[in-house]
């Protein structure tokens, strides 16, 4: 009898090893991509897109480790664990600094609509002092023109800061406020020619 | 029967069991197809390769490509593994793999072509688009443009600017969006524009006939003479045929073209003399020196222009054009007088009296000629 049971324990013994294969980590695969989808809510693709390139890859390194785990009769998914853990750390560290980025361009964009605003006010108060016939001439003209331009530049980066995109609103912004500079410059020049004072 | 016969019986029954059973295990086992690592490994590798290229952006189709393949490599590779351990195939794995490697590989490499290809022409168009900027601020900075040559003009210029920030930031597809547009509206305002000077420039014969025969004259007689080139905005005295003095002069708003009424703000053009100097409280600009426009010329001009309906019945010819002070504001303000600044006019004031010469051109260098030296 003792016999017996000794052996049967022996072949649950054999048949347990063979079958622990181990299991598939399927929460904490699904905690990664949790971690990396919310990284991309935050926009990591745009503000951060090299640190989330690097994170989708080590996420596909660890899928396909999974898979080839799967594909053998003996499985180990410690290291996936191990990894899955690293993935997620590093998801929530792509979103800190992309939600980090996007609030520093977002000052950047702030910063940039206050100060082009003070030049185009400014422009406007100096416009009228610049020499000028009893009807404006060429240069004074073009120059009209283009802070019409500089304003209807600056509104549209101004919408595109309430849609949220910030990248597209700086670069727009950055553009009119050179112009914006430029037009000052040449008026300060223009008023100081006639002993104007600035 | 003693203890430790029994345990060796268990161990041999153990034996023969593990044996038993190991057997066909070990040729279970050999005939587990290889799982496709190796060949996965590769194509992820190539694909973080090419997204680290900017293969995303520069080479979008073949990364897609290169993407889609790795994906269904893997999704083949999960239904093979949820079939019965011995009757997996990855042969299909291996070669999604494997495309999804060598597109991969030709993303990166075609992004990093085509990048710097795009580089290069992005920065040799911006280049470009600011030489014709520069030409349009050489030689139309003065010139009444049209007001929607002037509107396509400020968003061109704006447009060039957006594409210099985004070059600047490696955003280069942007830049290319920027630039082209740019480049289509400076060019379509250069072109346009130069349309409008070559017309003007069609009286450049007599320019120039006027311009040499006062000057031949100036030589003849030993004589002083003043000649205007009003798109170069200059002021010569010359004497004995030569230059002696050259001074900045601005003119009337509408400058382009030959005064032909009162009112017009445009500068006349031909051949003059000084009738008048005035000075101090003689004049509000300082010093003058009046022309005698209109002249006969002048005159003829005024009465078939109004024949022909080229100016309004009832129009004026305009008068009291001079050359006087108050000048030096680096604009065209004037009703169609020529102004230099006092300090010019205190020196052309005493060198010219009653009588002297005064030829009035559009320009003494032919279009071509500004051209070329423009581009220069």
């Amino acid at each position: 009898m003792k016999n017996r049971i000794l052996t049967g324990m022996a072949v649950i013994v054999m048949t347990a090893l063979l079958a622990s294969c181990g299991k598939v980590p399927q929460a904490q695969i699904d905690e990664a991509n949790a971690a990396i989808d919310s990284a991309k809510t935050a926009q990591a693709d745009v503000y951060v897109p090299a640190d989330f390139a690097a994170l989708q890859d080590s996420m596909r390194a660890v899928n396909a480790y999974i898979e080839g785990q799967k594909s053998k009769l003996f499985k180990k998914y410690a290291p996936a664990k191990e990894n899955l853990t690293k993935v997620v750390a590093l998801a929530k560290t792509v979103k800190e600094n992309a939600v980090a980025r996007k609030e520093e361009v977002k000052k950047e964009v702030e910063t940039l609509i206050e100060s082009l605003k003070g030049v185009i006010e400014e422009n406007a108060k100096l416009f009228p002092r610049a020499p000028r016939g009893k009807e404006g001439a060429a240069v004074l003209e073009q120059m009209k023109t283009e802070m019409e331009a500089v304003s209807a530049a600056s509104a549209d980066a101004q919408n595109l800061y309430v849609e949220g995109k910030y990248m597209d609103a700086l670069n727009k912004l950055k553009a009119a406020k050179e112009t914006a500079d430029k037009i000052n410059n040449d008026l300060k020049e223009a008023i100081k020619k006639v002993g104007g004072r600035i | 029967m003693k203890p430790g016969r029994n345990v060796v019986k268990i161990i041999v029954r153990l034996i023969i069991i593990i044996s038993v059973t190991a057997l066909p295990g070990i040729i279970a086992i050999s005939l587990i197809p290889d799982p496709p690592e190796e060949e996965i490994k590769e194509a992820l590798a190539a694909i973080s390769e090419a997204a680290s290229s900017n293969a995303t952006i520069y080479s979008r189709r073949l990364y897609r490509e290169a993407e889609a393949a790795y994906d269904s490599a893997m999704t083949v590779w999960k239904r093979e593994n949820r079939r019965f351990i011995l009757f997996r195939n990855y042969s299909r794995v291996i070669s999604l793999a494997n495309t999804a490697a060598e597109k991969g590989r030709l993303a990166a490499a075609s992004s990093v072509t085509g990048s710097r290809n795009l580089s290069e022409r992005l920065k040799v168009q911006i280049k470009e688009a600011e030489k014709v900027d520069s030409r349009i601020e050489k030689l139309f900075t003065r010139y009444p443009l049209k007001e929607e040559l002037r509107k396509r003009l400020a968003k061109g210029r704006l447009l060039l600017r957006e594409a210099e920030v985004a070059y600047k930031k490696n955003q280069l597809l942007a830049a290319n969006r920027m630039i082209t547009d740019a480049e289509y509206l400076l060019t379509d305002v250069y072109k346009n524009a130069m349309e409008e000077l070559k017309s003007y420039f069609g009286a450049f014969p007599t320019w120039k006939k006027w311009a040499e025969t006062s000057v031949a004259e100036s030589a003849r007689n030993n004589s002083t003479l003043i000649l205007v080139d009003k798109f170069a905005r200059k002021c010569y005295l010359y004497h004995d045929g030569k230059i002696k003095f050259a001074f900045e002069a601005e003119l009337g708003k509408n400058w382009v073209g030959d005064k032909k009424r009162m009112g017009d703000k445009a500068t006349p053009e031909g051949k003059y003399v000084v009738t008048r100097k005035f000075q101090g409280k003689e004049t509000q600009f300082y010093k003058s020196l009046a022309i005698n426009y209109p002249n006969n010329e002048d005159i003829e001009r005024f009465k078939s222009d109004i024949s022909k309906g080229v100016i309004p019945q009832g129009s004026k010819i305009g008068s009291g054009i001079e050359i006087h002070g108050g000048g030096g504001k680096g604009a065209d303000w004037t009703d169609g007088c020529v102004a230099l600044s006092d300090k010019d006019m205190d020196i052309l004031f005493p060198l010219v009296k009653t009588g002297t010469p005064v030829t009035i051109v559009g320009s003494l260098k032919n279009i071509d000629d500004l051209i070329s030296s423009d581009n220069e």
